[in-house]
């Protein structure tokens, strides 16, 4: 009976947490790299993860755009300014940088144009 | 937590799989040649059969004719066979014979092979699963009366097994297909063995036949195109591309490769031990060429009973080529907008489930319309693949003189005679299934069908064509930034909360027009004491049209800039299907509405379990987000972003969900071009669940319906005939069924008309 019930409870859980688990692992690969949700204000740290969401902002002056990524534990919003174009920078992506960790929108962890490398998208599953 | 029925779904289809796992589901050769070599071998297996049912017209003399013609056809196979490899590297996107055709041969011969290919693989459906359901049937008679719903239930397992997935539904077809394969090989080998003192000869051997025809031409013609059917399934891998693993093209001409020396090799190997154990057969026999010739080699024994089961398993994993074949067409012939959008999107596991779905359905429906009968479907059966040969041949010797790659003459040369070939066994085929005498002439079902499809085909293409003009034509572009004026009308079926809402929705939007009909006189008091500043008409006559007319006068008498929009709140009891189908008159109501050009429409839907007594009297929400979902950017996209301007909120964005990752520059590029001064966002969608992800998306507004306020903008095609709306709006559908329950949460339709 135990076993249905670990049967039912694997059948249930949300695809979403095996790609979070999928993405701690590949985040955990990329050399000094650390876990988002291990990142604290103004820590100057190297983190990953997949680019989850997008935005290109044409307002603010001469525009900025933002990436969240995601990389299992946390999000972390990287924000370029004085930048329109997205080049290269698309859903799936993976991002890894180097920089200041803030705080920017609504308390979310922000870094404002760091050094980064765009990987095409881990594979997972 | 997961919904029962997700949990289910769950069981049956396996995970759902993130778009990230597509690597991950392309086939390897071992597991891409079962897949698509079921169609092509199972042929092989009543080829022969063919062949001797045409020679045995004209006498038993005659029969030993059928090696030198299975050597003839072997010739063609070779040669069909040498002309995909070339298409397949050619075309490593997929679509084989139909993009060679549309690309080197124009948009109507595309258009033919289109069609047809997609006629034939619902055929092979049809036919592979009725042969398989007639092999279980020899072996179990008492089913005979259940035949019809024994094939019904084939299918669906077959349909349920690709559905979880093409490479699990290979790994599962690929025991019976090899185990086919091999024991063939056995079977002619250990024919040879025993025919070296003599062959044994079949139960049929010695059998009188009585000579209706003469041994003319076109008697030899017949038979050879009769034994052509060995060829059906070699068209699918060229379709198939897509599905391979990389290197794509590479791979599936090696397969192509196994696939034609696995086929030449068995056929001939049969059709050598056909003639020399002297199998005679006619229509009433009960036993099967195949089923003779073992009997023959092995006896009664063991390995009879294999190859019968094997090859009763196999004829109907040939409709497992189909199932791989037909969604990949669908979906390239989507793309190039000869069939609706829904064929494009990939479901839970990966697959082209709509694809999947529709050919299940229509092979279900001819199994129905034809009584699972056999002969009659496949009478059917050859026209639209020996047509697709013929065209995508002659497409390559077209591509051959345009890019006259090195060596092209003798390629060129080898297509234009392997096409020469198959046009000839089409007119072959053609004319003689019209004529037979007291067979089923069918054939003319299938001429009389491909027309009606390509004809169905082309339509969709003159839409949706004629959309993307629209979309994009100048004049059609909302007037540059000049800021209209929201106009309001309040729809109040009833003073309740709901209507309080939309008193205090509108007026946040701080317009200065906010009206309010009704149907009911009973109303004014307590609207007096809801909402005194906005004035409440009561409309008479009937309910629909009087409302109509007013809005269309209203609207008429407002500038070209301006918006009206009429909101419509509802209490909703609880959640769930009954809610949305309780009040079929609102719904009419609301369907007629958004077919009103220049009339938008809000929908304010307020669940009464969510209903603040304190909260709800007519507050205007501090806090109203905006977000206009788009999934390119066009006039209907900048119509509803000045709209939602025009709702003066606390922010506005544009939101596109599940967008495919290469497109995303497109989108941020031609975003910025269009200079629109609000953010656009692009969120992925990984399960591409569109309903789920947006609702997500809500969550982080933390919308309360009294304080704070998302806005959802869905721009919507309003088309002018009414049987084109299947082509469009399943997106804003599936959005608003989706939203409907959310607290705080407002949807509003701008409708684009085309």
């Amino acid at each position: 009976m135990a076993f249905l019930g670990d049967l039912l409870e694997k059948l249930a859980r949300p695809p979403q947490e095996l790609r979070a688990e999928h993405l701690r692992e590949w985040a955990a690969s990329v050399p000094g790299a650390i876990p988002i949700a291990d990142a604290e204000s103004r820590c100057s740290c190297k983190l990953a993860g997949v680019i989850q969401n997008v935005r290109i902002d044409p307002r603010e002056g001469t525009g900025s755009i933002e990436a969240t990524i995601f990389d299992g534990t946390g999000l972390l919003v990287v924000k370029w300014l004085g930048r329109q174009k997205l080049s290269g920078i698309r859903l799936g992506a993976g991002l890894i940088l180097e920089g200041t960790v803030g705080e920017g929108r609504s308390k979310q962890l922000q870094v404002l144009n760091p050094e980064y490398q765009l990987l095409p998208a881990p594979e997972h599953g | 937590m997961a919904r029962p029925g997700d949990v289910l779904k769950r069981v049956v289809l396996g995970r759902p799989m993130s778009s990230g796992e597509l690597g991950h589901t392309l086939l390897p050769k071992g597991i891409a040649l079962p897949v698509f070599a079921s169609d092509a071998l199972s042929s092989m297996a009543y080829a022969t059969q063919e062949i001797l049912l045409v020679l045995a017209l004209v006498g038993v003399s005659a029969l030993s004719l059928v090696v030198p013609l299975s050597l003839a056809v072997a010739v063609l196979l070779a040669i069909v066979i040498v002309s995909y490899r070339q298409i397949v590297r050619a075309y490593p996107g997929g679509g084989g014979a139909y993009v060679v055709a549309y690309e080197n041969l124009g948009f109507t011969a595309g258009l033919a092979v289109g069609a047809a290919l997609l006629l034939d693989y619902i055929l092979t459906v049809s036919v592979s699963i009725t042969a398989g359901g007639d092999a279980i049937v020899s072996a179990m008679p008492g089913l005979k009366e259940h035949k019809v719903g024994l094939t019904l239930a084939l299918i669906g397992l077959v349909t349920l097994a690709n559905l979880r997935g093409s490479k699990e539904s290979g790994r599962i077809f690929a025991v019976p297909t090899y185990g086919f394969v091999v024991a063939i090989y056995v079977l002619i080998i250990t024919g040879f063995v025993k025919c070296v003192g003599g062959c044994p000869q079949a139960e049929s051997a010695g059998e009188h036949l009585e000579p209706e025809a003469a041994l003319t031409l076109l008697l030899l013609l017949r038979a050879f195109a009769a034994g052509t059917t060995a060829l059906t399934g070699v068209e699918a891998i060229a379709e198939g591309v897509p599905v391979f693993r990389f290197p794509q093209s590479k791979n599936a001409a090696a397969t192509l490769g196994i696939l034609g020396v696995l086929s030449i090799s068995m056929f001939i190997g049969v059709s050598w031990l056909t003639d020399h154990t002297n199998v005679v057969y006619t229509e009433e026999a009960t036993r099967t060429v195949m089923a003779q010739v073992a009997h023959a080699i092995f006896g009664g024994g063991f390995m009879f009973y294999v190859i019968q089961t094997l090859t009763a398993l196999i004829l109907i994993l040939a409709a497992n080529t189909a199932y791989t074949g037909f969604p990949v067409l669908a979906s390239i012939l989507a793309k190039d907008k000869m069939m609706p959008n829904q064929f494009k999107s990939r479901g839970d596991r990966l697959v082209f489930s709509n694809g999947i779905v529709i050919l299940a359905v229509s092979a279900a429906l001819l199994v129905v319309i034809f009584d699972a009968n056999l002969n009659a479907l496949i009478q059917l059966y050859l026209v639209g693949v020996f047509l697709s040969f013929t065209l995508a041949q002659f497409g390559t010797v077209m591509r051959w003189r345009r890019t006259r790659e090195p060596g092209w003459q003798k390629s060129a040369a080898i297509n234009a005679f392997g096409g020469s070939v198959t046009g000839v066994v089409l007119g072959v085929v053609v004319v003689t299934k019209f004529k037979q005498p007291g067979e089923f002439a069918g054939a003319w079902i299938i001429i009389v069908a491909t027309p009606i499809v390509m004809y169905l085909m082309r339509s969709v293409y003159k839409h949706y064509t004629y959309v993307a003009d629209q979309l994009a034509h100048p004049e059609r572009k909302p007037l540059d930034r000049r800021p209209g004026n929201a106009h309001f009308v309040i729809l109040v079926p009833k003073v309740d909360a709901a209507a309080a809402r939309a008193v205090g929705y509108a007026r946040s939007t701080r317009s200065a027009d906010i009206s309010a009909v009704t149907f009911d006189a009973a109303n004014h008091a307590p609207w007096r004491r809801l909402a005194p500043d906005i004035p409440l008409k009561t409309l008479t006559g009937k309910k629909h049209d009087s409302l109509l007319a007013n809005l269309r006068e209203r609207r008429a008498a407002l500038p070209r800039n301006d918006f009206l929009t009429v909101v419509t709140p509802e209490v909703l009891a609880g959640e769930g299907w009954y809610e949305i189908i309780r009040h079929p008159g609102l719904h009419r109501l609301k369907a007629k509405l958004v077919r009103e050009p220049d009339i938008q429409v809000l929908d304010i839907p307020l669940v009464a379990a969510d209903i603040d007594p304190v909260a709800d009297q007519a507050h205007e929400p501090g806090r109203n987000h905006v977000i206009v979902l788009i999934s390119a950017v066009h006039n209907a996209v900048l119509e509803a972003v000045e709209y939602a301007e025009t709702m003066r909120p606390t922010d506005i964005r544009a939101v596109s969900f599940g967008l495919e990752p290469e497109e995303t520059e497109r989108l941020g590029d031609r975003w910025l071009e269009a200079r629109v001064p609000h953010p656009l966002e692009i969120e992925e969608s990984p399960y591409r669940d569109l309903g789920e992800s947006v609702s997500r998306y809500i969550k982080r507004f933390s919308p309360d319906g009294v304080n704070r306020v998302v806005t959802v903008v869905i721009p919507e095609f309003i088309v002018s005939k009414q049987r084109h709306q299947i082509l469009h709006g399943h997106t804003a559908l599936i959005v608003k069924k989706r939203l409907l329950f959310e607290n705080g949460v407002v949807v509003v339709s701008v409708p684009y008309h085309l």
